[in-house]
């Protein structure tokens, strides 16, 4: 098998033939043309890896041919030698210019065009890995990036459907993954005795990893529904799955909330994540003003024997809860400032009654004061309406 | 910008950190806790958040581990210097009853 092909290009018969005399003894598969029009000819039957092309030809010369081959996408990455007599007709630079890789000077030794041959096709044969492990690469990427795709897809999947309808309450909510997918996640449970059951969390770190824990977050919380159906039992028993499958530094913030449309309150813990917003029904079919939900407590996953607490407040119709991650309030801006819980909480003042208007004005606020800077972290918002 | 500083003082050993502990930067900081915790095995990890001018989720997930990998070694976990931004996350997540926390890096040391 030949090291490569080469085609020499010289309009003098003698060039080719020592030329072509040197390059088959040392293995050299070789196409001859007389100038750069039979060039081109012999590059549509066969390409080669080389060119060595004399500057001065009849009917096309070496300059252009050389940018004819350099302008064409299938041959620009043909390596190009001009050889050229340095008499004024063209410096070594502006051989270069045109887009050969390398210039041979007239009158020349075989021996030293043989050496920069044998060095060109070493520079081939890096070009030729790199473009290799470039298209390696790039099914990689084009791979982990289906699979991320797929997987941001199952995990909105795993998102309470939209509109969403439960005993007491109606909601919806915006799930704006930093990564395609993120570590928080949400979830609105019936329950067999008509109350409701809510959680949100929040993952540390984002990405796949925090991904993985949120869907076992959300598992954890669907098994405990099954055995009670007090919150504090929910973080408690969380709290101990998360602390045992997780890493040391892996945990989750979370809001746990019991909602009895029958007696109009909910029991809460809150695992140290932002606590909610109240929003109190107001007069006449107005929103009251906010206020945000009391209590504090370890973040679940860090171990397994942490005590939580839980809280108690009224939750009549007409008011709304607004549940969110820290995603939302702590993005930092240009001057380095941060809207904070309490900002957002000013924003949640004068929310429209319809929950859908609401959560686009809340985005589209916090947007605006941000400014340029964008949600670094995973953002969820949900919205709540105590409905009859 | 982060900036994180390691030294032997005694048998305690002092983490002082400085910047912003988010995401990007939780990997240098746990490759510097790690280190320091392998190479003195010290009675008495002191972590310096004095500098500290934000604190995310990773970063206090990476205190927790800190404090994990000395009792396992036991040895003991001391914070200090929190500013008003970082003690008020902590509070938030009830950290405060979690760590020993100090005001002074001099306090911490004492352990008093």
């Amino acid at each position: 098998m030949s090291k490569g092909v080469v085609l020499v290009v010289d309009d003098e018969p003698p060039i080719r033939d020592i030329l072509s005399f040197y390059l088959k003894r040392a293995d050299y598969q070789v196409l001859v043309a007389e100038n750069g029009i039979r060039g081109l000819e012999e590059m549509s039957k066969l390409q080669p890896d080389l060119i060595i092309s004399d500057l001065r030809m009849p009917e096309m010369a070496g300059d252009d041919f050389c940018r004819q081959v350099k302008a064409n996408a299938s041959t620009k990455d043909i390596y190009f030698m001009l050889v050229s007599a340095l008499d004024g007709s063209m410096s070594k630079i502006g051989g270069l210019n045109i887009g050969a890789d390398d210039m041979i000077s007239k009158p020349f030794h075989a021996q030293e065009v043989m050496a920069k041959v044998d060095s060109a096709f070493r520079i081939i044969a890096m070009q030729n890995e790199i473009k290799r492990q470039n298209v390696v690469l790039r099914e990689f990427q084009d791979r982990v990036n289906g699979e991320m795709e797929l997987a941001a897809r199952l995990q909105m999947g795993l998102l309470p459907a939209l509109p969403g309808i439960a005993p007491g309450i109606q909601y919806t909510h915006r799930y704006l993954p930093a990564d395609g997918i993120g570590g928080d996640i949400y979830a609105i449970a019936p329950l067999p005795d008509g109350s409701t059951a809510l959680m949100i969390a929040d993952v540390s770190g984002h990405g796949v990893t925090a991904a993985l824990i949120s869907s076992m977050v959300k598992t954890s919380f669907e098994s405990h529904l099954r055995l009670s159906l007090d919150p504090l039992a929910w973080a408690v028993g969380m709290n101990q799955d998360l602390s045992r499958n997780t890493l040391a530094e892996q945990f989750a913030t979370a809001f746990l909330a019991h909602l009895d449309p029958a007696t109009g309150k909910m029991a809460y813990v809150v695992a140290g994540h932002p606590a909610p917003f109240k929003i109190p029904a107001g007069d006449s079919g107005k929103i009251g003003k906010p206020e945000q939900l009391s209590g504090k407590g370890f973040m679940l996953g860090i171990d397994a024997d942490l005590p939580f607490t839980s809280q108690h407040a009224d939750f009549h119709v007409g008011d709304r809860l607004v549940l969110f991650t820290d995603g939302l309030d702590e993005v930092e801006r240009e001057n380095r400032t941060y809207l904070g819980e309490e900002g957002l909480m000013g924003f949640c003042e004068d929310l429209p009654t319809d929950a859908e208007q609401a959560a686009i004005q809340l985005i589209e606020q916090v947007k605006a004061f941000n400014g340029p800077a964008t949600f670094s972290d995973d953002v969820t918002l949900v919205v709540v309406d105590r409905v009859d | 910008m982060l900036n994180i500083q390691a030294r032997q003082e005694g048998n305690a050993a002092i983490v002082t950190i400085q910047g912003k502990v988010n995401f990007e930067v939780t990997a240098q900081l746990r490759d510097v806790i790690r280190d320091t915790v392998a190479q003195q095995q010290p009675k008495l990890l002191v972590i310096n958040l004095e500098g500290v001018s934000f604190i995310d989720s990773s970063g206090l997930g990476l205190l927790v581990a800190a404090r994990n990998s000395v009792d396992k070694s036991s040895g003991k976990l001391h914070l200090c210097g929190l500013p008003a931004q970082v003690k008020k996350t902590f509070d938030q997540t009830n950290l405060t009853n979690y760590f020993s926390i100090f005001t002074t890096e001099q306090d911490a040391l004492r352990g008093a």
